[in-house]
């Protein structure tokens, strides 16, 4: 079964596994028709994670296919007269990191997978070159994108129609996509690194005033690295370690959470609201003040992921109002760690792959090298703006995440594999669902579609309680009570990520797919 | 039962009155180059505009910000509806500062004798109590409006325009706007 943000991505994937392909190479092969049928939300140009799960083995790994920062970065590369140009971070040549994706798919795909990278490129290409009708969630971020596409892309681009976004049911193709996955396929992800590809990137990213260079690109590496592990009361939980933030935090948001009678106060009632909303806001303190690349900075993810640490913060909660101020957790001593799409895949051998990737903001950058059809990623945003922040900009660092690809074991085999894009609201958004389907005996589906919350800190500051209006009116009035100020978004809004899932019902031989209606997420099984 | 047929028949005429066809007037040969764009509320329409302008085969100067000493060597103001919070803030507006510029921009073109016309090319997504409230107030002060077919289900543009006598244009899509736009030019 494959689960993705797209149905031409899940029935890409479904095909490699058909013709015998296993977990892995229906999770690359989907990544390249995600590529091509969702390609405002990831792709070549960005990056991201992709936890395995290996049957015979009952082991995870994690291929790490994070960006990295250009080496002449610094922590005041966007400030201009003192002032941070919030426009450099998002729509500029400095908003590129060096992409990761092409050489975590390979890593991959030569690591623990059986197909060439020819084979699994193969329907993204044919879907780039034929096209496909625009949906009305494709349209609606690309007419919410639109300057930025035009400014950056130019008024040919394939984004655009004509110059104009595009409606829903107009036809969208992309054959310079088409040309690079076929130029990859034959030459190998170096092409995308070294070669002529390499040289469009960098000439693209400096026309509109970046820093990267070729040197840049040749050494990156995507990486395998250990998995973090975890538990919510009875469950085993393995997700990925920073530098997204994602894993750590899911983790203590649910050591918390474990602290509370939720199952008694009830799904989305307005004390359980209140309280996890509370713990988000303390978790967010300390992913201000710990989290960055653990290749440069100490991070006490032990300490994070504690439970005692975890039970401190549950007793600091008030259950009659807000708290105001969420200061940060201490911990004795700092150890030393192990706007996106996701997609879960599962054979019938029972591999596991849980991915989440990203170029960051929808449509990126907007840059695209010339005839690759590729956009650029705008992941140096993910970087603090704060000069002097734990997580700044620097020479060949990687932005914190909040990408949180994970999986959930019972009695320590699989049962829900699952994931989200999202930003920041990653890790709260697979807690609420975790909590759905664990404490209130949801279905996945049900689990994915219930209405979402979100909120959280700024400098230990209380930030307005995030809601969607299909909260009843009596909720919302308590939760006002309680001194949270809402801020009522669309019924459905993909501000709250857009989750995919399977779960393992094992007792039953069932495996069941929840896709978000967010998004046009799509499962496809046989 | 004869007074209530009467009734609705005059309930009906009024309705098409009201929710019918725009006013008839002239929609064609109306304005002159040169055009000054900008826009009201910062929306990314203008630069929507702007493209479709150029694909009508004519140029314009675009002025997100364009206040009344821009008008001058221009003969027409086009003026494109549509709140965007996005746009305000990356321009460091919020509404009331954009109002005031907008009613200060158009109240130079009136003085000057500069004709407006007035595009909403968003449709329905481009409608919301911003927009619309800047539409009450600006779109009377236009000669012609040309709108997206889809923002007007409601007959919104169509009542403004019909009390005030305005020509009113409805493309079927956006990108249907370039020819009307074309045709509204000498």
């Amino acid at each position: 079964m494959v689960v993705a943000a797209n149905p031409l991505a899940a029935e890409a994937g479904l095909e490699m596994l058909k013709s015998g392909g296993n977990a892995v190479d229906a999770a690359v092969a989907a990544c390249f028709a995600l590529n091509a049928a969702e390609p405002f939300a990831s792709g070549l140009g960005g990056g991201g994670w992709m936890l395995i799960y290996l049957a015979k083995e009952r082991r995870a790994t994690v291929i790490d296919y994070r960006e990295r920062a250009p080496a002449a970065a610094h922590p005041r590369m966007y400030e201009l007269d003192g002032k941070v140009q919030q426009a450099w971070r998002e729509a500029h040549g400095l908003a590129v990191a060096v992409p990761g994706a092409p050489a975590g798919w390979a890593l991959a795909l030569g690591k623990y997978g059986t197909r060439t990278l020819a084979e699994v490129s193969r329907r993204g290409a044919e879907i780039a070159e034929r096209g496909f009708a625009v949906s009305a969630t494709f349209s609606a971020i690309n007419k919410d994108e639109y300057e930025k596409i035009l400014a950056n892309a130019g008024e040919e681009t394939c984004f655009l129609n004509q110059g104009i976004p595009f409606e829903p049911g107009e036809a969208f193709k992309n054959p310079d996509l088409a040309g690079t996955f076929r130029l990859l396929a034959e030459k190998g992800v170096g092409e995308f690194y070294k070669g002529q590809t390499a040289r469009k990137i960098v000439e693209a990213v400096r026309a509109k005033g970046g820093v990267m260079t070729l040197e840049d690109l040749a050494s990156y590496e995507a990486r395998e690295v250990t998995p973090l592990r975890g538990s919510y009361k009875d469950f085993s939980l393995v997700t990925i370690p920073p530098p997204s933030s994602g894993g750590v935090h899911a983790i203590q948001l649910l050591n918390i959470l474990e602290n509370w009678p939720l199952r008694d106060w009830g799904q989305n009632s307005p004390v359980l609201i209140h309280h996890v909303a509370e713990a988000l806001r303390f978790v967010f303190a300390d992913r201000e003040k710990y989290l960055g690349d653990p290749d440069f900075l100490s991070i006490p993810v032990e300490g994070l992921c504690d439970k005692a640490s975890a039970r401190r913060i549950a007793q600091r909660i008030l259950p009659d109002r807000v708290l105001g101020d969420y200061p940060y957790s201490t911990f004795d001593a700092h150890r030393p760690g192990g706007n996106t799409t996701h997609l879960c895949v599962i054979d019938r051998e029972g591999n596991i792959v849980s991915l989440t990737q990203s170029i960051n903001l929808f449509f990126a950058t907007g840059i695209v090298p010339e005839g690759t059809g590729v956009l650029l990623n705008d992941m140096m945003d993910d970087f603090s703006e704060n000069p002097g922040s734990i997580n700044a900009p620097n020479s060949r660092r990687r932005p914190l995440s909040s990408m949180a690809p994970m999986i959930l074991l019972k009695k320590e085999e699989p049962f829900l594999v699952l994931g989200s894009p999202g930003g920041t609201r990653i890790f709260s958004t697979l807690a609420q669902i975790i909590l759905n389907v664990v404490e209130f005996g949801m279905s996945l589906d049900e689990a994915i579609e219930a209405p979402r919350f979100f909120s959280y800190s700024v400098r230990g500051k209380i930030r307005p309680l995030a809601i969607e209006p299909r909260l009843a009116e009596e909720t919302q009035a308590a939760l006002r009570k309680l001194g949270h100020e809402l801020a009522v978004k669309e019924a459905y809004d993909k501000y709250f990520g857009g989750a995919q899932g399977i779960m393992i019902l094992r007792d039953k031989k069932l495996l069941l797919g929840g896709a978000d209606s967010r998004r046009d997420g799509a499962g496809a099984g046989y | 039962m004869k007074k209530s047929i009467m009734t609705s028949a005059c309930v009906f005429v009024l309705s098409a009155f009201l929710l019918g066809a725009a006013p008839a007037g002239r929609t064609e040969g109306v304005f002159e180059q040169p055009i000054l764009l900008t826009s009201a509320g910062q929306s990314a329409d203008v630069q929507l505009a702007n493209v479709l302008i150029k694909k009508a085969g004519l140029s314009c100067t675009l002025g997100k910000l364009a206040a009344d000493k821009d008008l001058e060597g221009h003969k027409t103001l086009i003026l494109v509806l549509g709140a965007s919070l996005k746009g305000l803030g990356a321009a460091g507006l919020d509404m009331a500062k954009e109002n005031a510029r907008v009613e200060g921009l158009l109240a130079a073109a009136k003085a000057k004798n500069i004709p407006l016309l007035c595009l909403h090319l968003g449709g329905a997504d481009r409608r919301g109590q911003t927009t619309d409230e800047m539409t009450a107030a600006y779109l009377p002060q236009a000669r012609m409006a040309i709108i997206v077919k889809s923002g007007n289900q409601d007959g919104f543009f169509t009542k403004i325009c019909q009390s005030h006598n305005i020509p009113l244009v409805e493309a079927e899509k956006t990108i249907d706007a370039a020819d009307p736009i074309k045709k509204a030019f000498k």
